[in-house]
């Protein structure tokens, strides 16, 4: 027999044994490649069908927030720090990065409430909801990654050739950032409050670490920092961009095992709970 | 399990609970246990839940069409959901053989923005189908689904009738190895309908069928054997004709039980004795006592009251003009109408009446459901002796 049975039970991951959760969210996923792109296809389509400027939305709230730091720092209020290029694209860089963290989370944090009653009335793959979720975050970098392009062109300068490293260096952010949507996503699903905090605790975050100035070397900030796993995932690949080497690799590597660590996790976690979730949702 | 069976259901319940912010913390609770990796010890109750579904077993071969029967709230569409994998039982074990499709609600995953093309692509893989399968069918189901140049266009400018049409087509052209169906063959006109029903039976030929209906006529047509629910249990599974015979007699019992009471029309019935019966026997001799306890009319009373089948279609309808003439309050209006030998076909019954002003034009009153008779052949006098708890 070459069907497949599904066999639906209480707490069936536990009778199964741990071992062969790995094999089922992989093959979930691999089986559900082409649903995960027609749902990132819709999600992308739609929000940008009634617009007409459509994907370069994704470029004014970094470009507000680099303008608003330039003309803090030329008034005097405060200091950018000891950077190593010319401040836009040291800038754009950092949000482009950080972006993809901060727009990724929310995005994905939300996947399963916007889906609302579709997640009661049709059995699919919800991990594919969150994944797709990631796709117009991920837009985003390009298209801001385009405006990098540019002013390195303005500047007359030449990026290091490890950014041809970039599409390795984003690995872990994107998986931090997915690891962390899997599980807001579903308790944003069951408790809303989620989705109201996170906006304001991103921004919060965006200033906490530094994204838009340097890493200060005395006082708290500075010690924030040195704990910040964002701080890493943002700074080293901007380093490699900007440089060609960073101080923080160190960091970098932690941080990156962390995130894979947190990943698979939650990963798990969501594996374990969905269907749990689309009863409440 | 056996090879010939498709759907396999085993002591089946669900559970779920009354207070949304106690569901939240139940939520919370069984997720933790789960993650700890400890039992949920989802068969017990807690506070302000109960069993939407209770003990619940059946088997489904495969080419067979079982019918889910029974008053709202039942658990039908619950027990469903479950067998497509939406909610998890909380006792018991499902087992499927094959690829399910569900029509439990169509075009729910579309998207107002996109176009009829964008929309089938993504449905289409909501519901589980592989691009060569959607790339191979896509004619098939703009053909299906009558929609013409409008292809092209956001499915927000469709009209009601061409949305269900587009997700019912493609729904229809899953090839599901087993499909579940809640409630919806009655989409669009009644030549769509009659495609829709075609297009079932031409799934039956390959596949098991689920179908949750209302309609006792869809449940003769369609299914080979029938489930009956209530109050989330199983009351009996059989062949079709023996569970709608139960089923109306405990409809029946239901409403007997309940006692129809208003403050505008009474009903009785009296059989040759003038007592009050409501289990009659065919071709005998009876009368219907109606009264009109207060009503204030314009334009003269006229009356119309219906006999229904509760399993079939079945409905005979009388028309009583002679107080045409009567205007402004009417009290204590009592009329009789007899039947010096009741030729009604053996089955449960319930009387639909309306009243209105004048020419049937403006409706005063309207009960879909008053009092509920049952009739018998002479010889069988047992009534189905059958207790519901």
């Amino acid at each position: 027999m070459h069907e497949i049975i599904t066999t639906y039970e209480p707490d069936n991951s536990l009778k199964k044994g741990y071992l062969s959760i790995f094999i089922e969210i992989f093959n979930e996923l691999k089986k559900n490649r082409w649903l995960t792109y027609q749902l990132f296809k819709r999600d992308f389509l739609t929000v940008y069908k009634q617009s007409f400027i459509g994907s370069f939305w994704a470029l004014i709230l970094p470009l507000i927030s680099v303008f608003t730091f330039i003309i803090l720092n030329h008034a005097g209020i405060f200091s950018i720090g000891d950077i190593n290029a010319p401040y836009p694209i040291y800038a754009m860089l950092g949000m482009a990065f950080w972006q993809l963290f901060s727009a990724g989370l929310l995005a994905s944090s939300n996947a399963l409430v916007a889906a609302g009653t579709m997640l009661t009335k049709i059995n699919f793959s919800k991990k594919s909801l969150v994944i797709a979720s990631m796709g117009r975050p991920f837009v985003s970098f390009l298209i801001q990654f385009v405006l990098v392009a540019l002013l390195f062109v303005y500047y007359g300068m030449m990026p290091s050739i490890a950014i041809f490293f970039i599409p390795i260096v984003i690995v872990p952010i994107l998986l931090l950032t997915i690891g962390l949507g899997f599980i807001l996503s579903l308790v944003n699903g069951v408790v809303r409050d989620i989705g109201n905090i996170l906006g304001v605790v991103l921004t919060f975050l965006m200033f906490l670490t530094p994204v838009l100035y340097a890493k200060p070397t005395v006082g708290i900030l500075a010690l924030f920092s040195n704990y910040n796993p964002l701080y890493y995932l943002v700074s080293a690949p901007r380093d490699l961009v900007l440089t060609g080497r960073s101080s923080e690799l160190n960091g970098f590597f932690v941080t990156s095992i962390i995130s894979i660590i947190i990943f698979i996790a939650c990963l798990i976690i969501f594996h374990m709970t969905e269907t749990r979730v689309a009863e409440r949702i | 399990m056996n090879e010939d069976i498709a759907i396999k259901v085993e002591h089946v319940s669900k559970k779920y609970c009354k207070s949304l912010k106690r569901s939240m913390l139940y939520g919370v609770q069984d997720i933790g246990r789960n993650m700890v990796g400890l039992y949920s010890r989802s068969d017990r109750l807690r506070k302000k839940e109960f069993w939407a579904i209770n003990d619940v077993s059946f088997e489904v071969r495969r080419g067979e069409t079982l019918g889910i029967i029974g008053p709202n709230g039942a658990g039908k569409s619950t027990l469903l959901k479950m067998l497509n994998g939406i909610f998890w039982p909380d006792r018991g074990k499902i087992t499927v053989r094959g690829r399910v499709g569900a029509l439990i609600e169509v075009g729910a995953g579309f998207h107002p923005l996109l176009t009829g093309r964008e929309n089938i692509y993504v449905n289409a893989a909501i519901l589980g189908m592989t691009k060569k399968e959607v790339d191979e069918k896509f004619d098939d189901i703009v053909k299906f689904a009558e929609i013409g140049d409008f292809i092209d266009s956001p499915v927000k400018f469709y009209s009601s009738g061409m949305y269900v049409r587009l997700g019912f087509a493609i729904a229809v052209h899953c090839e599901p190895d087993i499909l579940l169906v809640d409630e919806i063959l009655a989409v669009g006109d009644i030549d769509f309908q009659n495609k829709c029903l075609n297009k079932i039976a031409e799934i039956q030929e390959n596949a098991s069928i689920i179908i949750i209906s209302h309609n006792m006529n869809t449940i003769k047509l369609m299914c080979d054997r029938c489930l009956f629910l209530y109050k989330g249990t199983q009351i009996k599974l059989d062949n079709v004709s023996e569970i709608l015979n139960i089923y109306s007699k405990t409809i029946f019992k239901i409403y007997d039980k309940k006692k129809y009471r208003s403050k505008h029309i009474d009903i009785e019935i009296l059989d040759e004795k003038n007592l009050v019966t409501n289990y009659l026997i065919v071709n005998k001799k009876y009368h219907f006592k109606f009264t009109i306890k207060q009503l204030f009319i314009n334009k003269g009373l006229l009356i119309s009251f219906s006999f229904l089948n509760l399993t079939n279609s079945y409905n005979q309808r009388l028309e009583i003009k002679k107080f045409s003439h009567l205007i402004n309050m009417i009290n204590n209006l009592s009329f009789n109408i007899f039947f010096k030998n009741l030729s009604l076909p053996p089955g449960e019954y319930t009387i639909r009446i309306a009243v209105s002003d004048g020419d049937f034009l403006k409706r005063i009153l309207y009960i879909e459901r008053t009092i509920f008779f049952s009739v018998m052949e002479a010889k069988n006098n047992k009534f189905l002796n059958y207790v519901i708890n």
